[in-house]
């Protein structure tokens, strides 16, 4: 009976192990476990076997029957696990295929310079206001020592408009910020530190100028400042605004009715293979206009210049933007097709 | 204000070279905007001679010219300028010299097999306009000697400046003030090279008249000379080269004499042809709409405060102190003539410019403010230059109006000069600088000096502008720089809607759309078509049409943008812009617009290919509300979007009361007036967005609980707006969290299917079925209520 068990187990074992698909394995199952199973029969032959066989016989039969069942399981796992290893095979899709990547619209460049601008001046304690930008002469002209009669004042080509005048005189777009100076010292008290940034206006329009321009100005009205002040204060903004800590900053005497002393503010460069590299070489580019603010503009925003001195930079946004990202052509700022907003334009994760 | 370095001279004893003086003439602020150093400019040119000149063996109009220069050195030149021959004296280029005319550097050639070893030149490869006709090559004259630099031979003067001044110097308005401000910061020494009276035959004079007083509120100082029996012809050469380095045109001797010394001392002239004033000469106020013809012919029409001369026909001669008139002009037969050099206030010259108009060198000078002081001195010199070189005899100075007026003085103080340069200067220095500059000392402190104002400086009236007079010849670079005080704002919220329009920026930009920046004006039909009944804003004095009015919506010019991407074959564009309306003369608002025309998506294998439609800027519009926490059950879509939308295919948008802006698409005759073939979406974002409360936070539980989905099939009305009934369904019962849409079509022109889910959601515990059901029948009864019916019904 032993002989014939070793004989059945050898059997089955090799069943198993050349079995090669589920479905065979369960018929090798149900053939040795069946109801008329090798195995099934084999027990019920114990019945009738004296105790003392019956016990030895039953003891192989477990034992051969343990080894079968621990076969089958393992040979279950590697059958099933080659059954899904070829339907993920027949699942195979063509990840090549191109999809849909979300494309997306562009900053405008003037955005990007002016979200760089104010975080800058943010730090130095500077706050942000804005003016509007029809003004009125007096605002505009007046305020800022441009009187009436002031070749200044006809040198800066302003656009007028059909509104009624006021108090103020005639209606007219803003020629620069610096109204602004005027409005935000008549609503604060000193010291004070702001900036504005914002669209200005001039009738002049040819290859390097358009009649509407972006302008950046900041005033600080403290009673210790000067000079020495103003002249940190702007190196200290445009090595920062072009990321620039060897950049050098040339400061050239200038005339604006508006400061006194007053300066025209160059960084320099060099040119290298055609390209404009800042914060080398010994050439020059104006970048801006300050000064120390003429006691009339402090008057005409009611402080008192015994007590009080004021100094201002002004800058403009697009030349900024052209110099720090190379944008050629100042007319495109505003009239820009899709292929220059691509070019030049930046993503939303950048502003 | 151009001017040649020799001339400088004449004032400035330099040793100094043109490249020098430039840098220093930039550095105290009298920008040198171009300048023509002839040792770069003639780099590489040099005059020779030509020796011999033979045919080229393989062009008939070639000759190979053997040239000798002034080291006498030889080069063998291939020239096909006709007039190339020997004993000719000519200029080279050699090779390495930038040819002005193409701006390119020359190399040595073959031409037709005969090395040329440079270029002879002509006036237009020189890029020089040509006083004669002259055909080929520049004829050096005869006898020059070949080592002469070439830009004296054209006449160039020692080389060219071209100095921008401001408007407050006009004191540099001349060189010797320019001299005089070099000389300050230390460029050589000033030559005051004062005029010499000239002789006077005291039998010459004549009347001058004047109506009144009032005539020297405008003109405090006239004086006048006679100068009778001149023979007026061409100038000289040096005379000319130097008006043309100025950039003037050469007229006759009398006249460039006058424009010279202008240009030399600052002091503007008026000369008439005495022999053409007939009878009495009167100076007196314009009459009203009286008018003027100046020597041009360019006609003016004239007020009532213009100064003017006038003989006995009573018509304007001259328009004292801007033009001179087309009557009173020199001309070759001039013989006896009467100049006037004056002082006119610069505000009353500056008013009559502006009123008429005009420009002229002289409204320049006077409209800045010249030497009141140099007016004779200035008379002397022009004079004593007439006579030098026209010949006749002079009378006397005749003035009228007053010599003798207030000097201006400003007192200085340590501290304010400290306290605005932030740096200490020795005060000695101050003195030297100021005193250099043509001011005198009239009384010193310990702490201050006083200073009187030369005659010349209109431009120093404060403390203040000494200070920057310090600053400037001490130099801008060398003052001390000193750290801003580190202050702390605490909180600020001056940026917080800047911001916010940063994150709307992105918001729209990751939605594709990108960002233009475009003209705050706009054409006037544009205008017309978007102004609805608003009064547009004109500008007054536009310079194109295209600029003419203030934009009343961003829309225009953002559909003007995306017709310069469509014309170059773009299928689909979406832009927005972020900017200031104007309209009804009331302040500017801000609008947030954008417009989608085109392919929405191109055609490929996962997507149909659509063309933008109105869902897709409502989509655009409702996220900004979205982003700005608006809770978008609230908000009402009405008609009622301006007339320049489709008017059933756009809305209104309102939270309660407020107007938030308009979305939809573009009425077709928009579409007709930009040349856009597509239809067009929009929307318009109004500063009302501003005003709006946020949406609260929801209650929250940390349990969650089951949500209840339930769906229903309606049948609409074709006319029935289902998203109002779909907001209304929202409000209907607290537990109803979302009413979602999952299907809809028409099934007739009368009638439209609509799939609903309905989410339920009683957030703090599990709903019931009997919860649900109650919620569904009053939906159901809502629907029913509205005239809506459920399916298979």
């Amino acid at each position: 009976m032993l002989a014939e068990l070793d004989k059945l187990l050898g059997s089955c074992m090799f069943e198993i192990d050349q079995c090669k698909d589920l479905k065979k394995l369960e018929g090798i199952r149900v053939a040795v476990f069946g109801k008329n199973g090798k195995i099934t029969e084999k027990m019920k032959c114990l019945k009738n076997m004296p105790q003392e066989e019956r016990k030895r016989v039953g003891a192989r039969i477990n034992e051969i029957k343990n080894e079968i069942l621990e076969r089958l399981k393992a040979k279950l796992g590697d059958l099933e696990m080659i059954e899904l290893e070829k339907k993920l095979e027949s699942e195979k899709i063509d990840i090549s295929m191109p999809v849909d990547v979300q494309s997306y619209g562009y900053i405008h460049p003037i955005s990007k310079v002016f979200s760089e601008i104010a975080t800058i001046l943010n730090g130095y304690g500077f706050r942000f206001v804005e003016g509007p930008d029809i003004e009125s002469e007096y605002f505009n002209f007046d305020t800022m020592n441009m009187p009436e009669y002031h070749p200044a004042r006809t040198m800066h080509d302003t656009f007028y408009l059909n509104m009624p005048a006021d108090e103020h005189g005639r209606k007219l777009l803003r020629t620069h910020t610096s109204p602004v100076e005027t409005r935000c010292m008549l609503e604060n008290k000193p010291p004070l530190r702001f900036f504005t940034i914002g669209r200005t206006f001039r009738s002049d329009y040819d290859a390097t100028h358009t009649p509407m321009f972006d302008q950046v100005e900041m005033l600080v009205v403290e009673k210790d400042v000067g000079m020495a002040q103003l002249k940190w204060l702007i190196k200290d903004i445009l090595k920062k605004f072009f990321n620039l800590e060897k950049l050098s900053v040339r400061f050239r005497p200038s005339f604006f009715p508006f400061t006194e002393p007053s300066a025209e503010v160059d960084i320099n460069y060099s040119i290298v293979n055609g390209k404009m590299i800042f914060g080398t070489g010994d050439k020059w580019l104006e970048i801006g206009g300050c000064g120390v603010s003429h006691p009339n503009v402090l008057k005409a925003g009611g402080v008192d210049p015994s007590q009080y001195q004021g100094i201002a930079f002004g800058l403009g946004i697009e030349r900024l933007a052209s110099l720090k990202y190379g944008v050629p052509d100042l007319r495109n700022y505003f009239e820009s097709n899709e292929r220059w907003r691509e070019t030049f334009g930046f993503s939303p994760m950048d502003l | 204000m151009r001017f040649s370095f020799n001339w400088l001279k004449k004032y400035l004893e330099t040793e100094q070279s043109i490249a020098q003086v430039a840098e220093s003439l930039t550095a105290i602020g009298l920008e040198v905007d171009n300048l023509l150093d002839p040792e770069v400019a003639f780099k590489n040119f040099k005059l020779v001679k030509i020796e011999k000149a033979e045919r080229h063996p393989n062009a008939d109009r070639l000759q190979i010219c053997s040239v000798v220069d002034g080291e006498g050195n030889h080069h063998q030149i291939v020239c096909g300028a006709p007039n190339a021959r020997e004993g000719l004296i000519a200029i080279l280029a050699m090779p390495g010299a930038i040819i002005p005319a193409s701006n390119e550097i020359l190399k040595k050639s073959k031409i037709r097999g005969v090395e040329s070893q440079g270029m002879m030149c002509s006036f237009d490869e020189l890029a020089i306009e040509a006083e004669n006709e002259c055909d080929g090559i520049i004829e050096v004259p005869e006898g020059t000697d070949l080592k002469t630099s070439v830009a004296d031979v054209l006449g160039f003067d020692g080389g060219i400046f071209d100095v921008s001044i401001t408007p407050n110097r006009g004191d540099c308005f001349s060189v010797k003030g320019i001299a005089r401000d070099l000389a300050a910061y230390g460029v050589g020494k000033f030559v005051e090279n004062q005029p010499k009276p000239c002789k006077v035959d005291p039998t010459i004079s004549m009347n001058i008249d004047y109506e009144d007083e009032a005539v020297f509120n405008y003109a405090p100082q006239m004086s006048f000379r006679v100068i009778r029996g001149l023979k007026n012809g061409e100038s000289p050469k040096w005379l000319k080269d130097s008006l043309k380095n100025a950039g003037l045109n050469s007229i006759s001797a009398v006249v460039d004499i006058a424009n010279y010394c202008m240009i030399d001392c600052g002091s503007p002239f008026q000369i008439y042809d005495l022999d053409k004033v007939e009878g009495k000469f009167n100076i007196r106020f314009s009459y009203k709409n009286e008018r003027f013809s100046d020597f041009k012919g360019e006609q003016y029409s004239l007020n009532s405060s213009i100064l003017i001369s006038e003989d006995d026909n009573h018509e304007p001669l001259c328009l004292l102190g801007i033009k001179s008139g087309e009557q009173i002009t020199c001309d070759e037969n001039t013989k006896n003539i009467l100049i006037e050099s004056a002082y006119f206030k610069p505000e009353c010259i500056a008013r009559t410019g502006i009123y008429l108009d005009a420009i002229s060198d002289s409204r320049t000078r006077f409209e800045r403010g010249i030497d009141r002081d140099n007016c004779i001195d200035a008379l002397e010199q022009v004079s004593s230059m007439i006579l030098e070189n026209c010949g006749g005899s002079a009378g006397e100075v005749l003035t009228i109006g007053n010599t003798n007026y207030p000097k201006i003085s400003i007192k200085m103080t340590k501290q304010k000069l400290k306290s605005v340069s932030g740096c200490d200067i020795d005060w000695g220095r101050v003195k030297e600088i100021l005193c250099k500059l043509g001011l005198t000392i009239v009384s010193e402190e310990d702490e201050s000096a006083t200073f009187t104002v030369p005659s010349w400086r209109h431009d120093l009236t404060i403390e203040e502008d000494l200070i920057e007079e310090v600053l400037r010849i001490n130099g801008y670079n060398n003052a001390q720089e000193k750290p801003l005080s580190v202050i702390s704002i605490g909180e600020d919220a001056s940026l917080k809607d800047f911001d916010q329009l940063s994150n709307l920026r992105k918001l729209l930009a990751f939605r594709n759309m990108s960002e233009v920046v475009a003209y705050s004006f706009t054409k006037r039909e544009y205008a017309e078509a978007f102004r609805e009944d608003r009064k547009i804003i004109l500008i007054v004095n536009a310079i194109t049409m295209d600029f003419e009015v203030m934009r009343p919506s961003l829309l225009p010019n953002l559909l003007k943008t995306a017709v310069l991407s469509l014309n170059y074959g773009e299928r689909s564009v979406s832009i927005f812009e972020v900017g200031h309306v104007f309209a009804d003369f009331c302040d500017q608002e801000t609008h947030i617009s954008g417009i989608r025309v085109g392919a929405a998506n191109s055609r490929n294998w996962l997507n149909k290919k659509r063309n933008y439609d109105v869902f897709d800027v409502k989509s655009d519009f409702f996220s900004m509300l979205n982003f700005y926490g608006v809770n978008v059950k609230n908000v009402k879509i009405e008609v009622g979007a301006p007339s320049y939308y489709h008017p059933s295919r756009s809305g209104a948008v309102y939270l309660g009361k407020k107007l938030l802006g308009w979305f939809g698409e573009l009425h077709p005759r928009i579409n007709k007036l930009f040349g856009i073939s597509d239809r067009i979406m929009a929307f318009e974002m109004l500063p009302a967005i501003n005003e709006v409360k946020k949406k609260r936070q929801r209650e929250y539980n940390n349990k969650i609980f089951p949500k209840i989905e339930r769906d229903f099939s309606f049948i609409f009305k074709g006319q029935d707006s289902v998203g109002k009934v779909i907001n209304d369904i929202c409000k209907l019962d607290n537990r109803i969290a979302k009413v979602d849409i999952f299907d809809s079509f028409r099934i007739s022109s009368t009638q439209k299917s609509i799939g609903i889910t309905v989410v339920l959601d009683a957030v703090n515990r599990t709903l019931t079925e009997n919860e649900a059901n109650e919620v569904s029948d009053k939906v159901v009864s809502y629907v029913e209520k509205l005239g809506g019916r459920l399916r298979n019904q």
